[in-house]
Formats: structure tokens, C-alpha cells, sequence
């Protein structure tokens, strides 16, 4: 939750202010002020309905206890009108109601669309300088505050309305006391907006709190294992306290200013109405007033107390709104990316062409130094080199998601597909995660599932139709990974591209896929990231890379031979099967020799 | 179930229970009733005053200035006091309730950690989380709002409504009977006004859900051109949102004019009515006046009753979930008499230990082990191995005693398990588990997790110890390298590291090893291994292992099959006997050849 900024300079704030609702209200200024019509129509009717108050007083009451009578008639006018204004002044509040959360809503629902179409619009280099979750915020929580001003923002206007009626009619029904009563309002018109601020402080700082105890609750469940490992239970609920003494205190400030508060926004219209009383006294026996308008004075404070509150809160709300819009606007206001897509070039086979290609991480470490490498259509090519050699740089360069700094990259016109390291997968069936909306038959999208070994899924109840990620069934890491494969698959990709993809299966299910994929492929170029000896074994040729530069490009058994390097790497990448083999064949049970992994 | 065996509790014996939980509730709170009630004399002061001043003030067209100042001085006094209490009542409710959520929220994270392991499963951390923070906070909202509508709502109605009665019985009767149905069609508003913001609250998520999957999918979406259209099925979500967020603002846009109609309705009833009694009935044209007052003063609070009413609802059903945490038996009790550990290295003894997860619902109750028995002499190295699910892990578990047997024993230095206190054990065994955990902070802070009391100088003893100080010297800020959120700014492979040292620092006499499953980069994995080879250096270790490597390594291999112990020997000899070890062994060579 965001801090309140510090009260600017009233002149300032306000031409803020006023340029936030010209841009929120944009297109939905006749739901805005439909909802303002509402209020004014209320404000109306609280005015009228405690002059009906006062009439009820004078014209019935007073002569049917005083003089013995009132005239049938009378009653029925006077309290006719009674209800009347009642039934207006309620469907004035239906209307401002109303249409208040139609604006807030339908302005949130535009802001929402236009930041999720910014997301979508920026290519993969701008989201990878992104974090996930502040952008999820941008589209929610921010769409929402920078709306949350125009909630209360009719009810606030009406206040006006009521404030100008009010104060015009005590001055037309007795100056003087009317403007005694008329110098309370900016009294309590301070006191709300006074507390609001103030309270918001305390509240935003407990808000803070709540976040902080959320996520050391959070991160010691977590690690529960480690707490109980070392017998450090006490210890975390100390930790746990002070956080949880903060929010306390935090909160119990909120609670002091608040009873002042609560107090004394009922204490000051009583103690008001206590002294209109007197003084009316005095204004009824110089026959300047009526008991009617005077209860109808007193009458219109109590009325008065709520819609005082909502200006208060309609400020109180307006720096979260002034924050929300910020956040929104910076994002909507960056400027589109060019689509690196954009910049390959389109050959007519299924050959991969890679000439010259230089490519930064944050445009300051080169990951890639001048790699050039041609894949002739139908081959199988494994990417090998350590961790940083540049393997999911080039893969990610030759899909089109990231800009290389030089060079040229041609792919087939039949278009590419990749499979990510980290699989992807929607809130939705294993259809739709294979289709992503496209239309394939369900022919297809078994086959492609079959294909990449995951037909484990059309064994299940729903087939096709089982749900999978966010509240789906649970799937392996593996699993999700086949049914990422099963998606490239499916669109029978020009040339298909697997970063590390099979790396989550074990060695036995990765080699059925591999076979597999010979089988479908056909003509389908296959550029793959491995570290699987195995899987690498399986390549037509490998391209070696060393520190963003191809160092060897041939076959696995070639490059064996002749390259040291990368024979130091198979061997790093067989450790495990090795240190097994070392000790079987020695007899003697290490003593202190323990294989870590 | 976390949730079900305490749904039968009924909201009194809820609240009853929570009372109990939370004593600072319930004490002093006739005091905050006492002064609710006198600050509530507030609304009824004007009214009452009005009546007098007018019956006694401003008789027959004469007005009595004197008088009513009289009263006013009187009604001033007793509005400034009014005023004073509430302020007094507002602040000892949220002080108490402040007080007794922060006893709460300690108790149950004190409690929830310690539970035993079993209960800390995957699928209940969300639900433990929830309970700690949005349960509680359910309930500080209440308190904040709901709790005070009752107090100050409740102490105003009540004095209204009797004040109503002495002033004229059958008007307030006449008052009450046409108000009534307000309290049924509020009652009416307020459940369609719940199911509308059900809904708006499930198609909340739903957008959530959308915009966080086209966000964290950002890339797989542009590689498959697909970015659009699950921009679409997100604003559509969007719409739906509003949609359902609109209806619910238009439900809820007629409670309070509902008030409105019956509150002119009600006024218009009792003035009829007095007018009909006129002055005959002992009626005054002050008491009718006053009366139109208590009777506006008396609906005011109806609307914002039910949704209190609704919010009390959520609330206790809260507090019912939060007592149902506490009502699950914690982990492996203290022992009230424990037995010291004798010195030096210690043994394992596991005697026939069988062990039945309590928390996985009826379907799933099979034992994980069953009748598993071993001896392991002090300072041996063993391995245990079998598939996910052969119980390796739980007999693991049960050895660093996170959870007690369901039959059998677990001795350490021959003592019963049961009957060695926690602090001893904890120093005495140490638990480095598969994904090891580190707190957000600095390295140095996670390694002194381990003993707190450390000083650097050991801190970095033990790092050398373990041959990892040219690891520490590559970290851009050594020791005080910051590890972030769970580690993450660490590589797993560094996770282990931080884990090993840690584990260290408490120089254990019997190490429990989950082995981990992921793959680190070929430095690293070698600094592990030089690092676990000093670590597990005259200890008793017990490796819980993925890798048949690390079985081959191990002095002794523990086989486990569906719970049960099936074979027991060294690498070389299980590698030559017929059975699932050899098995194993088969498929893993042929896999990685």
C-alpha cells in the first residue's frame, strides 16, 4: 500500500486534482454526472425534508395541542409532502449510488484494458526488465486506486449543493441565527478533512505493518523445516511479536484518533443543537422564527453530520488516486518497443542461417560474440556449452523475442517454434494449452500430445477437457514440460527450438521423445539446447559454444576427439555416472567419501 | 481437514471458545458497556431537551428564554459528558480488541509451529498462512467496525426504544409495527447483496488470474502469437468484473433509501396517530416532537445493522477457523522428565516403527512405513534409497523426531526419542533438508539462525572448516551477501552450501541428510562434495538419497519398498544380490549410458 504523499500546496493539488478527474472522466462523463444529478436531487430533498419538519411542528402539531384542532387537509398536505420528498430523496440516492459504481467501474475496466494492452504491445526485452508482479499490480490494484476518488465524488459534490441550499435558506429564514449556525459547517468541514489525513497516516503505516507480519508469517511457514531443524520455534515467535506489536501499535493509534474522532462528530452537531436552541429561544420570542424553523434548524444538522463525513473521506481517497493514475501513466506513456520478430529474415527452405551475430545482456555484458552457424533443413542440432555460454540467447534469437546487436538471422518462412526451459501453462484443459486458440482437431492435438509422451493425459477422466495449472490437476515438472512440447509440436514448425526441454524427464522417457520427434519432424530443423550427454549423442552435430563464440561445430564423436575443452564438459556433465563407477569397482566402502549433489 | 471438525461449532460456543483464547476481550467489557450506554445519552439528549423546552419553554406562544437556557445548561452537560464517554468506550473497545488480536495472532503462530511436521504439508501452508493473517484480519476489520456498530448502534437503539416506551407507550408500539418490515426487506437486500458480492469477489480473481498469466506469460504468449487474444479473454474477464461489481452497487444502493421510505413512513404513522390522541391522552406537543426525533434516531442505525450483521457473520466464521488451528494437537510433545544424552557419538536405533500420516483424509490413510526396524552404530554412514513415496523421507523425518511414530520407538544414544528434551536434540542432531531454506537477509544472518549467540570469527572458522572460503571470498559481499526472498539470489547449488555451514555451526553428533535432487553447476557440485565429506567426518549420518552415487558411497545402504525396510547391506554387496537395489542399479546404468 502506497504511503500518503504529504498534503501539497493547495493550489497545486488542486489544478492536480482537477486534470486527474478530466482524464478518468473521459469518455464516462454521463454516467459521472448522472451520478452528481443524483446527489444534487438528494441534497435537495435533505433541505426540503426539514422544512417539512418544521411545518409538521407549526402547522399541526403546535395548532392541535394549542387551539384543539387541525384541518384534515393539512395533515394529509403536510405529511403527503412528507412522504413525497422522502420517496424523491431516496431515489436520488438509488441514482447516485448507482451510477457512482457504474463510473468507477467502467472507468476501471478501460483503464485495466488499455495497461493489458500495453503488456501485450511490448516485445520480451521490455518484459524482462519488468517484475511480474509489479506489473500484475499496474493492471489491478492501481486501475482500481486511481479510480477509488470517484466513488465517493458525487456524494462529496452534493454536499456543495446541500451547504449553498442550506446555508441560503437559515439566512432567508433568520439572519442572525442562520448565520450562526452557518459558521459551524466550515468547523466541521476541517474536522473531517483534519481527520482524514491524519487517520490515513496511521492507517496507511498499519497497512505497511499488515504486509510485513503477511510475509514473515509466510516466509517462516515456509521454512518450518529449518525452525524445527534447529529447535528455533521460541525464537521466531519473538520475531513474529515485535512485527506483530508494530501493526498492534500502529492500529491502536488509529483507534485513539479515531474516538476522538467518532466522539466528537456526534458530540459537536448536539452540542450545536443544543445552543440553536437557546439562541432560537430568544429569536422565537423576538418573533423573528418560528418553533418550526427552529426544530427544522436542528433537524438539518443531524442531517448534515454523514455527507460532512464523505468529503472528508472523497480527499482522504484522492492521493491514492493521484498515485494509482502515476503508475498507470508512466506505463501507458513508455514507448512501444520494436518487435525484434520484425528484423529477421524470411528464407524460403527450412534452413537456419546465423551470420555474424553479436548480441548484450542489458545492453552492457556481450553474451554473444559473432556467432555464425548454418543448420541445413531436417537436421538435428544440439547447442552445448556451460552455464552463461550463451545457448538460451541464440535459441531466444532465433524465435524472434529478442534483438541481436548485429548481424543477421535468417529462419524458415514456415515459421518457428520454441519450447521454453521453464514450461508455461494457462489456467485452462490440456486442449487449450496445446491449441493456445488456434483450431486443431483433437486428432491432432492427441497425436502432438502422443508424440511428446505426455498422452498420460488422455488416460484421465476429462481427457482433453482436464483442467491443468491454477486450480487443475497437480502436473510434474515434467509433465508440464511434454505438454509445452506437445504445443510446438502441434503447429508442425518450419524448424522447432527446445531450450534444455527434456531436461525435466528422466533419461528414459527423453530418450522415447527424441525418438519420437526423428519420427514426426520429417523435414522440421531442430535446434536444441542439451546437457544431456545421451540427448547430445542423439544430435546430427553439435555447436559448441565457449563464452558467446561457436568454438566447435560438428559431430558429437568428432568434437570428442578433438576438442579437450569439450571433453572436460561431457565428463563434468557424466560426473555423477563416473564417481559410481569409481566406487563399485573399488571394494573398500569410503569412509568419509560422501557424493553430494 | 483443517476446516471441518470445528464447522459444528455454533457461533455462541464460538465466540464463547474465542473469549476464552483471547481473555483481553472479555475483560473490563461491562465497563465499555456502562460507558457505551452513557455516551449514547448523547442522541437521546437533544431529543429529550427539545421535549422539555418545548412542554415547559415555549408554552401557548409565550417563550420562557430563562428555562430553556435552564435546560439547554442541563442538556449541554449531559451532551459534553456523553461525548466524553463515547470517545472513552470507542477507545477501551479498540485498545482490548488490538490487544487481543495481537495474543492471537502469537498463539497461533506460536501453536501452528508446533505442529508436527505432518501437518505442514503443501497443501495445508496456504491455509496455516491464511489463518495468521486473513482469518485474524477478518476479524480486526470486525473489530474496527462491526463490533463498534454493535456497541454504539446497540447502546443507542436500546435507550431510543426506551425512551420511546416512557414517553408513550402506544405510539412507540405504533412506531415499532410500522418500521418492522424494514428490518425484513433490509434482511432481503442483504442476501441478494451477499450472493452479488460472492460473485464479484470470484470474477475478482478471475481477472487476477487472466492479467497475471498474460503478464508472467508474456514470453511463451509472443513466441505463439497468442498475446492478443489472451489480452482479450482478460479484458473480457475485466468486463465481467465491472459487470458483476455494478449489480452488486445497485443491490446495495437500496438499503439505506429503504431506511429513508420507512423512516417517513413510520413519522407520518406516529404523528397521525398523536394527532388523533391529542393532549387528552396525557400527550404533549413536546413529547410528539421529541418522539418524531427518537423515532429518525431509532432507524438510523437499521441499515447499517445488517450489514453488520453480515460482517459478524464473516467474522466469526473466521474465529471459528482460527480455533480449529488451535484445536489441532501440536507436533512431538516435550517430555515433562527428560533423559540426558549420554557424551560423545550416538547411535540410531529404529525398533519396529510403523508410521500412518494422521492429515491425509480417509481414501489415503495407509501407513507410509510399516514394522521398519535398524541399528545403526555411532559414527556410520548410511544411505537410504528407494522410489518417491517408499517412505525414505518420513523414516528420515521420524529419525530428527519432526514427527513421533505411530508404533515403535526411535532411539539416539540408546535413549528413547520421546524422552529427550527438544533443546538437546536440536544440538545434538541436525537436519539438512532437500531444498534447503534461507530467510531473506544476509548470509551471515541465516548461518547464525543455526546458534545466535555466534560471533563472525566462528562464523568464518566454520566456513574454512568446510574449505568453502574461496566461495565466501567470490561473493560480492562476503558474509553479508544479501540472499533474498528464500535464497533466491543464490544458486541452489549456494543454498546447500549456506545450509551445510549452518547445519556445522551446531557441530551435531548425528547428521539426517535430504538429499537434493537439483542440478548444480559442476564448481559448486564440487565444493559440496568437499564440503559434505569434512561435514559428515566422525558423525553418524543418515543421507536420505536421489542418487545411487551417493549410496554407492555410503557405508551402508538402507532399501525401502512401500514402507518397508527390504534390504540392508553395503553398495557392493546389495549391487551383487538379486533384488530391487540390483534392479535399480540395472535401470540407472543403462539410462545414463
Amino acid at each position: 500500500m502506497a504511503v500518503v504523499p504529504p498534503a501539497q500546496s493547495h493550489g497545486g493539488s488542486f489544478r492536480q486534482a482537477a486534470r486527474l478527474l478530466r482524464i478518468l472522466l473521459g469518455h464516462h462523463k454521463r454516467l459521472f454526472f448522472t451520478a452528481v444529478a443524483g446527489a444534487a436531487v438528494f441534497a435537495t430533498c435533505t433541505v426540503l425534508s426539514s422544512v417539512v419538519l418544521g411545518k409538521i411542528a407549526d402547522d399541526l402539531i403546535v395548532p392541535r395541542f394549542e387551539n384543539g384542532s387541525v384541518a384534515r387537509g393539512k395533515v394529509a398536505l403536510v405529511l403527503g409532502t412528507l412522504i413525497f420528498i422522502g420517496l424523491i430523496r431516496a431515489c436520488g440516492v438509488v441514482v447516485r449510488r448507482t451510477w457512482a459504481g457504474r463510473t468507477s467501474w467502467r472507468i476501471t475496466e478501460s483503464l485495466t484494458a488499455r495497461v493489458i494492452d500495453r503488456i501485450v504491445a511490448q516485445p520480451v526485452p521490455w518484459h524482462r526488465r519488468q517484475s511480474t508482479g509489479d506489473l500484475i499490480t499496474r493492471a489491478g490494484v492501481d486501475a482500481e486506486a486511481a479510480t477509488a476518488v470517484l466513488g465517493p465524488l458525487p456524494y462529496a459534490s452534493s454536499v456543495v449543493v446541500l451547504l449553498v441550499l442550506s446555508c441560503t435558506w437559515m439566512l432567508i429564514v433568520d439572519p442572525v441565527l442562520g448565520a450562526a449556525a452557518t459558521a459551524v459547517f466550515p468547523v466541521l468541514l476541517t474536522l473531517n478533512v483534519v481527520y482524514q489525513r491524519r487517520v490515513n497516516h496511521h492507517f496507511s503505516t498499519a497497512q505497511v505493518e499488515l504486509g510485513n507480519l503477511s510475509a514473515a508469517v509466510h516466509e517462516s511457514f515456509e521454512g518450518v523445516h529449518v525452525v524445527k531443524a534447529f529447535g528455533a520455534e521460541r525464537r521466531e515467535t519473538e520475531r513474529l511479536a515485535v512485527i506483530a506489536y508494530r501493526l498492534r501499535a500502529a492500529r491502536v493509534e488509529t483507534v485513539r484518533l479515531r474516538s476522538v474522532f467518532e466522539a466528537l462528530l456526534d458530540g459537536v452537531p448536539n452540542v450545536v443543537n443544543v445552543l440553536l436552541l437557546v439562541g432560537g429561544a430568544y429569536r422565537v420570542r423576538s418573533g423573528a422564527m418560528t418553533v418550526g424553523d427552529l426544530l427544522s434548524f436542528i433537524y438539518l444538522f443531524t442531517l448534515m453530520v454523514l455527507p460532512l463525513r464523505l468529503i472528508g473521506y472523497a480527499l482522504s481517497e484522492l492521493p491514492h488516486s493521484q498515485a494509482g493514475w502515476a503508475r498507470l501513466e508512466q506505463l501507458l506513456d513508455e514507448p512501444l518497443e520494436a518487435d525484434p520478430a520484425l528484423v529477421l529474415t524470411r528464407g524460403p527452405t527450412n534452413d537456419v542461417d546465423i551470420r555474424d551475430v553479436w548480441a548484450t545482456h542489458d545492453a552492457e555484458r556481450e553474451v554473444l560474440r559473432g556467432v555464425t552457424a548454418h543448420v541445413s533443413a531436417g537436421r538435428t542440432v544440439a547447442v552445448v556449452g556451460a552455464t552463461g555460454a550463451g545457448k538460451t540467447t541464440l535459441l531466444h534469437l532465433i524465435a524472434g523475442l529478442i534483438p541481436s546487436s548485429s548481424g543477421a538471422i535468417t529462419v524458415p518462412q514456415g515459421g518457428t517454434a520454441i519450447v521454453f526451459q521453464e514450461p508455461f501453462l494457462l489456467a485452462g484443459t490440456v486442449r487449450e494449452n496445446v491449441t493456445f486458440g488456434q483450431h486443431y482437431s483433437d486428432d491432432a492435438v492427441s497425436d502432438a500430445l502422443a508424440a511428446a509422451e505426455a498422452s498420460f493425459v488422455l488416460e484421465l477422466p476429462d481427457g482433453l477437457d482436464t483442467m491443468v495449472g491454477e486450480r487443475g490437476v497437480g502436473l510434474s515438472g515434467g509433465q508440464r514440460q511434454r505438454i509445452a512440447l506437445a504445443r510446438a509440436l502441434v503447429r508442425a514448425p518450419a524448424a522447432l527450438l527446445l531450450d534444455d526441454t527434456t531436461s525435466a524427464l528422466d533419461p528414459a522417457t527423453e530418450a522415447k521423445v527424441l525418438s519420437n520427434l526423428r519420427q514426426v519432424l520429417g523435414e522440421t530443423t531442430v535446434i536444441a539446447v542439451a546437457s544431456r550427454p545421451s540427448t547430445i549423442a542423439l544430435a546430427d552435430d553439435v555447436l559448441y559454444l565457449v563464452d558467446g563464440a561457436v568454438v566447435a561445430h560438428g559431430t558429437h564423436d568428432v568434437l570428442i576427439e578433438s576438442n579437450e575443452h569439450y571433453r572436460q564438459l561431457m565428463r563434468a556433465f557424466e560426473h555423477d555416472r563416473e564417481s559410481l563407477d569409481e566406487s563399485a569397482a573399488s571394494d573398500t566402502s569410503p569412509d568419509d567419501a560422501w557424493s553430494a549433489s | 481437514m483443517i476446516d471441518e471438525p470445528i464447522g459444528r461449532w455454533s457461533a455462541a460456543e464460538t465466540i464463547n471458545r474465542g473469549v476464552k483464547e483471547a481473555p483481553a476481550l472479555k475483560s473490563g467489557f461491562g465497563k465499555t458497556l456502562s460507558f457505551a450506554l452513557v455516551g449514547a445519552g448523547g442522541r437521546v439528549a437533544v431529543p429529550v431537551l427539545l421535549q422539555q423546552a418545548i412542554d415547559r419553554g415555549f408554552r401557548a406562544g409565550r417563550v420562557d428564554v430563562g428555562m430553556v437556557t435552564v435546560l439547554a445548561s442541563i442538556g449541554l452537560a449531559v451532551v459534553v459528558l456523553a461525548t466524553v464517554c463515547q470517545r472513552i468506550a470507542v477507545r477501551r473497545l479498540g485498545y482490548r480488541s488490538e490487544e487481543a488480536l495481537y495474543g492471537l495472532r502469537i498463539r497461533l503462530f506460536e501453536h501452528i509451529h508446533r505442529l508436527s511436521i505432518a501437518d505442514h504439508n503443501e497443501e495445508r501452508k496456504g491455509s496455516l498462512v491464511a489463518r495468521v493473517t486473513s482469518d485474524v484480519e477478518t476479524l480486526a476489520q470486525f473489530f474496527s467496525w462491526g463490533a463498534l456498530a454493535w456497541l454504539l448502534d446497540g447502546t443507542v437503539m436500546v435507550l431510543v426504544a426506551s425512551v420511546m416506551i416512557a414517553y408513550d407507550w402506544m405510539l412507540a408500539v405504533v412506531a415499532f409495527v410500522v418500521a418492522a418490515p424494514l428490518a425484513l426487506v433490509l434482511q432481503r437486500v442483504q442476501s441478494y447483496l451477499v450472493a452479488a458480492y460472492e460473485r464479484a469477489r470470484v470474477d475478482n480473481a478471475e481477472v487476477l488470474t487472466n492479467v497475471s498469466e498474460v503478464v508472467s506469460g508474456a514470453e511463451t504468449l509472443r513466441a505463439y502469437g497468442a498475446g492478443q487474444r489472451y489480452a482479450g479473454v482478460a479484458k473480457g474477464a475485466s468486463h465481467r468484473r465491472s459487470n458483476s461489481n455494478i449489480r452488486a452497487g445497485t443491490i446495495g444502493a437500496f438499503l439505506f433509501p429503504s431506511g429513508e421510505v420507512f423512516g417517513v413512513l413510520t413519522v407520518s404513522a406516529v404523528v397521525i396517530v398523536g394527532l388523533l390522541r391529542g393532549p387528552s391522552g396525557g400527550l404533549t406537543a413536546g413529547a410528539l416532537i421529541g418522539f418524531i426525533f427518537l423515532t429518525y434516531r431509532f432507524l438510523e442505525p437499521i441499515a447499517e445493522f445488517t450489514e453488520v450483521l453480515d460482517q459478524t457473520q464473516t467474522a466469526v466464521a473466521g474465529l471459528r477457523r482460527v480455533l480449529g488451528v488451535l484445536e489441532i494437537p501440536t507436533g512431538p510433545p516435550e517430555s515433562k522428565h527428560p533423559v540426558a544424552l549420554p557424551m560423545g557419538r550416538l547411535g540410531i536405533d529404529i525398533e519396529h516403527v510403523t508410521f500412518t500420516y494422521p492429515s491425509r483424509g480417509d481414501d489415503d490413510s495407509a501407513p507410509v512405513l510399516i514394522d521398519v526396524s535398524a541399528q545403526i552404530p555411532a559414527g556410520q554412514q548410511v544411505a537410504m534409497v528407494g522410489e518417491t513415496g517408499s517412505g525414505k523421507t518420513t523414516l528420515g523425518r521420524l529419525v530428527a523426531r519432526l514427527a513421533d511414530p505411530s508404533a515403535g520407538i526411535v532411539k539416539i544414544g540408546g535413549v528413547p526419542l520421546t524422552t529427550v528434551a527438544n533443546d538437546e536434540l536440536r544440538s545434538r542432531l541436525v537436519v539438512v533438508p532437500q531444498e534447503p531454506f534461507l530467510f531473506e537477509g544476509s548470509i551471515a544472518a541465516n548461518l547464525s539462525f543455526a546458534r545466535p549467540a555466534l560471533s563472525m570469527e566462528e562464523i568464518l572458522a566454520a566456513i574454512d572448516e568446510l574449505d568453502l572460503g574461496d566461495w565466501l571470498d567470490a561473493l560480492p559481499d562476503g558474509l553479508q551477501t544479501e540472499v533474498g526472498q528464500r535464497g533466491s539470489q543464490l544458486s541452489a547449488g549456494e543454498r546447500q552450501l549456506v545450509a551445510l555451514v549452518r547445519a556445522s555451526l551446531v557441530d551435531p553428533d548425528v547428521l539426517v541428510l535430504d538429499e537434493a535432487t537439483s542440478s548444480v553447476d559442476a564448481l559448486t557440485e564440487v565444493r559440496l562434495t568437499r564440503a559434505l565429506d569434512k561435514l559428515a567426518q566422525g558423525r553418524t549420518t543418515i543421507a536420505i538419497a536421489h542418487r545411487l552415487s551417493t549410496a554407492a558411497r555410503a557405508d551402508r545402504v538402507l532399501v525401502l519398498e512401500h514402507g518397508r525396510l527390504v534390504q540392508d547391506g553395503s553398495h557392493a554387496e546389495l549391487v551383487q544380490r538379486d533384488g530391487p537395489y540390483a534392479r535399480m542399479y540395472e535401470a540407472w546404468v543403462s539410462a545414463t549410458t
